[in-house]
């Protein structure tokens, strides 16, 4: 008799038991000492409050660069030109969230990317002076002191002191004398491009006492970390203004403030950005696929698939349900180019370029995030699906409990696909070689497989190499009793991830890193138990999610450490 | 000492044409550019050595790849043979490991898979450092590299007489993972490869700039710079880390960021357009890169290049050879019967020949008596060693160039296997002696072995 089942229970427990010490078995989800702890505090300090445990010290916050994402955002802001000179600059080094400021040391090539990229915009901003300017009547040094100072503080994100305005004012002469008001306005931008002040998060205002590891931000800094985080680009004049009065400095000033600029559709920015990452849609931009297996698949499709996120978030926002549920579970689809075609729909009107909303047939099953076309094309390979990627996903990003990766020495091909089999045929090869494989793939395959009615471009299908696909599921040591267990198909993992406690804490765990630029640590217990408990309060709603974490010790206070 | 200025000469109109087009049209933009004066002439006894490192991933299949014969007297394999025409200017190293810090269960070597280890040690001899800062969506088992690659130790002792003290260039990388690095500036400091051949062309070739433009950067550099000098002070020790490195990287650009000449009388080399996110245009990128990299060796705006075909574990696709798979998994088909066996041979065998091409490039440049391929030293790496087991012993290391002499070629030199293999430190160390840093007694991991690789030279 076949097995149905990828893996037959009484075998499973065998292997559990004999090889699960070896996959991962270091206590809560990443084995880290916050997030366990903080698990278990999430029990305890729901009834407590928030932030009633408060350290006296901060793990050491540090000093975080623009992302290439922040650089854009802030200079389209700040110069209102186009930006697409701004792919000159390397791409960010990742492993996980762009933004860790650990892996922020900056090359050559990059110092590189900031003189001559700075030059290209500036030469775009001076085409229309007046406006970048605002200068009105003034000119010459009159009206490059003023700029110093408009400009300058949106560009360093705080007022400019004294020597600020004398380094502007040098870089203008550099330009002027001999050349031209516009020049010397030109140089003041590739200056302010340049400058530590633009390019780092500095958090230096002066304090009473520097060897303080808990150190309240300045306004001005809070509203920094807030326009970074909720909007992803620098602060705009409005709240440099609220900064000056001094209006950023209780936490309760800064939760109504989070709460307004969530509300302003270029939070959604952000929050795309952290759901890009986070499930993997950053890599559509360098993802290929085999066009002969995938005729399908062009690079319309690539940026078609681009464009379905950020319209999904604008369905959200407008319905006022920006929840894990919604995310997970809406039957929808956002379709614009070609993605009409991978979805199996009609294309509907006017949507060559902007994705419009279509309602999926029931047929396909399909759950919102999870079975997007584009986010099932990532988590694959480039001419085949992959159930461990899928699986791995679920147990890496949503339940924080990523499987280890092979042990060495261990033939990981995956087989060649033939006539006749599907994935859960070729996937049984984990078994068969031995608890080795079984142990760990025991956690990701049963997952995985259940995605198998999507193909590695996002198709529908019911059949794979001329036999019926089997969508049946397990997850086992889901380590949440909601998980626990059997189910059928995407729709019904969906709806069991969106209940999920573990999920919604796993999902908290991300945010303060992407939210931190950095790695929870022992000292951050408070801070992600209390990230635990709102969201968990809040159904899954990332708003609040988003809200809590600007009312962490981690988000309010920073340290950075030895002198 | 600079020795830039002596190859300005030539009363050769420098390029021209639309900087900001170029770069704006970075990835669709065609030119054609005339030939210019040949490139730079060196005096026979001034003609610089020259190293670039060949890096194509995903390991090979020995059987396939080693010649068979004698030291001097032997014949090419199924793999190797697109080498013939230079059978003679190649030194095979057989038997040559990583050192045992990278090696399975030692020291460090269960940080990182192989193919990320192979990736980070091949050029540091290093291990890499422990996965604590990556943590991010889930399990890492290693950082970056903990040490710097022997391209940037000898860019560091040799590479200001030059423009670039380096070059990294990449053909189709797109990673931006541990995988996907293998030059080191320091421990945990990758640098990243140039991938747009269009902005590297624009780089090297572009338009110098004006001595007005080059004033003002020079002026923005001294404000910039004294405020980053500022600003160090008040940040703590780990933050003040960064900012030095980022104040190093500017010293490093700024120098030829304010040069008043570029490389005018060198030829350029032809451009044309090439869809980076095309994997069926993985040829022309990569004839385009090495054209670059020749072009930038010839007119010695640097010396020490990396040239990189995709990253290590590439699932990078070859529809062009009417192959379907991607390469990382066709390289674990050991089942000769099997559809990826065929497969794997011929992707192998496209990469030779790339690297044939690239060093006809290099030979196309006439230098001093010989031409730029004998005053160069070619190391052809990739990261792991038989692909279908993951070894990171018996490396496929190949020699390419004389470099200037110092290497004895049209050799198959085997070391053995086993306890005779030799550490991958010490061919770093050979690598460093032939570029004329032969006070180098060990470099990378203490604990592989110091000293060169005997009967080289």
């Amino acid at each position: 008799m076949l097995l149905r089942r990828f893996f037959f229970k009484p075998i499973f427990f065998i292997f559990l038991a004999s090889v699960f010490s070896g996959c991962g078995g270091d206590g809560g989800p990443d084995g880290s000492s916050a997030s366990s702890s903080s698990s278990s505090s999430s029990n305890s300090s729901s009834s407590s409050g928030a932030l009633s445990c408060s350290a006296t010290e901060l793990p050491v916050t540090p000093l975080r660069r623009l992302t290439r994402f922040e650089y854009e955002n802030s200079v389209r802001d700040l110069l209102k030109v186009d930006t697409s000179i701004v792919r000159d600059i390397p791409a960010d080094t990742s492993q996980g969230f762009d933004n860790n400021a650990a892996l922020q040391v900056a090359p050559d090539f990059l110092v590189e990317k900031y003189v001559v990229v700075s030059e290209a915009l500036a030469a775009l901003a001076v085409q229309n002076l007046p406006a970048l300017t605002g200068c009105g009547a003034a000119a010459g040094e009159t009206c490059a002191g003023q700029f110093a100072e408009t400009f300058g503080r949106r560009a360093f994100r705080r007022p400019i002191t004294a020597q600020d305005k004398a380094q502007f004012l040098a870089a203008y002469r550099a330009g002027a004398t001999g050349g031209s008001h516009a020049e010397g306005i030109e140089v003041m931008v590739r200056f302010a491009l340049q400058s530590p002040n633009f390019l780092y998060r500095l958090e230096i205002s002066p304090v009473p006492n520097p060897n303080q590891k808990r150190v309240p931000l300045s306004s001005f800094e809070m509203a920094a970390r807030l326009s970074y985080f909720i909007w992803g680009t620098c602060p705009d004049d409005a709240l440099l203004d609220v900064a000056a009065a001094g209006q950023l400095t209780t936490q309760a000033q800064v939760a109504a403030k989070a709460r307004e600029m969530l509300a302003s559709p270029k939070a959604r920015v952000s929050l795309g950005n952290f759901l890009e990452q986070w499930s993997g849609l950053r890599k559509l931009e360098t993802m290929t696929k085999n066009t002969e297996l995938f005729p399908n698949f062009s690079n319309s499709v690539r940026d078609a698939m681009k464009r379905e996120l950020p319209a999904f978030l604008d369905y959200m926002f407008a319905a006022d349900d920006v929840s894990l549920r919604n995310l997970f579970t809406a039957n929808v689809a956002f379709v614009s180019g070609p993605l009409a075609e991978i979805y199996g729909v009609p294309a509907p009107a006017d949507s060559t370029i902007t994705p419009r909303m279509v309602t999926l047939p029931q047929s396909q099953q399909r759950a919102g995030l999870l079975t997007q076309a584009g986010f099932m094309a990532v988590q694959g390979h480039p001419d085949q699906t992959s159930a461990v990627l899928r699986g791995k996903f679920v147990r890496a990003n949503l339940l924080c409990n990523p499987p280890p990766p092979p042990p060495d020495d261990v033939d990981i091909s995956v087989p060649e696909l033939t006539e006749g089999t599907t994935a859960r045929d070729r996937a049984a090869v984990h078994t068969s070689a031995g608890g080795n494989c079984a142990g760990c793939h025991i956690l990701m395959d049963p997952i995985g497989l259940a995605f198998e009615n999507f193909d590695a471009v996002g198709q529908f299908r019911e059949y794979e190499g001329g036999s019926a696909i089997d969508v049946s599921g397990e997850i086992f040591l889901a380590q949440d009793p909601a998980l626990e267990g059997a189910f059928e198909g995407v729709r019904e993992l969906a709806g069991k991830l969106a209940e999920s406690e573990l999920v919604r804490n796993c999902v908290a765990n991300n945010m303060f890193r992407f939210a931190s630029g950095r790695y929870e640590a022992p000292g951050d217990d408070c801070s992600v138990a209390h990230l635990h408990d709102t969201f968990n309060l809040a159904d899954g709603d990332l708003v609040e999610l988003m809200v809590a974490m600007t009312q962490t010790d981690a988000f309010l206070f920073r340290n950075q450490g030895a002198q | 000492m600079k020795t830039r200025n002596s190859r300005h000469g030539s009363s050769t109109k420098p390029l021209s044409y639309s900087r900001r087009n170029l770069l704006r049209g970075a990835l669709a933009s065609t030119a054609i550019f005339p030939l210019l004066d040949a490139s730079r002439a060196f005096s026979q006894s001034a003609v610089p050595t020259r190293f670039l490192v060949f890096f194509t991933p995903n390991g090979t299949r020995n059987r396939l790849f080693w010649p068979t014969g004698t030291e001097s007297n032997f014949q090419l394999n199924t793999i190797t043979a697109p080498l013939e025409p230079f059978k003679n200017r190649l030194t095979f190293l057989k038997g040559i490991k990583l050192n045992n810090s990278l090696q399975n269960g030692a020291l460090g070597g269960t940080l990182g898979s192989e193919h990320a280890r192979g990736t980070g040690g091949m050029l540091t001899a290093r291990p890499l450092n422990p996965g604590t800062q990556f943590k991010s969506f889930g399990n890492t088992t290693s950082g970056w590299g903990s040490g710097q690659s022997i391209d940037q130790y000898l860019a560091d002792r040799f590479g200001n007489q030059t423009t670039f003290k380096s070059l990294q260039l990449g053909v189709h990388v797109r990673d931006t993972e541990v995988r996907s690095r293998i030059s080191y500036r320091a421990s945990n400091q990758p640098n990243p490869p140039r991938e747009n051949p269009a902005d590297v062309f624009n780089t090297l070739f572009g338009e110098a700039a004006t001595s007005r433009l080059a004033a003002q950067r020079k002026s923005v550099f001294d404000l910039t710079g004294s405020e980053i000098n500022r600003v160090m002070n008040l940040v703590g020790q780990e933050d003040r880390l960064k900012l030095e490195a980022h104040l190093t990287s500017m010293r490093d650009v700024e120098e030829r960021l304010v040069q008043l000449q570029n490389a005018g009388s060198c030829q350029a080399p032809a451009m044309q357009a090439a869809d980076l996110r095309d994997d069926g245009q993985y040829a022309q990128a990569g004839r385009l890169q090495m054209d670059l990299a020749a072009a930038a060796l010839a007119c010695d705006m640097t010396r020490f290049i990396t040239l990189q075909w995709s990253y290590a574990e590439s699932e990078h696709l070859f529809q062009f050879l009417n192959i379907n798979g991607n390469h990382h998994n066709i390289s674990h088909d050991f089942s000769q019967s099997g559809p990826g066996y065929e497969a794997y041979n011929k992707i192998q065998t496209w990469y030779t020949d790339q690297l044939r091409y690239m060093l006809e490039k290099l030979d196309s440049y006439k230098e001093g008596t010989g031409t730029l391929l004998d005053n160069t030293l070619v190391l052809w790496a990739t990261e792991i060693g038989e692909s279908t087991t993951h070894a990171l012993t018996t490396m496929p290391y190949v020699f390419a160039g004389g470099a200037g002499g110092r290497i004895r070629t049209g050799r198959l030199i085997d070391y053995g296997t086993g306890s005779r293999e030799r550490d991958n430190n010490q061919m770093l160390v050979s690598i460093a002696h032939a570029m004329g840093a032969e006070d180098l007694t060990q470099f990378g991991d203490p604990s592989g072995a110091t000293g060169p690789l005997p009967n080289l030279t």
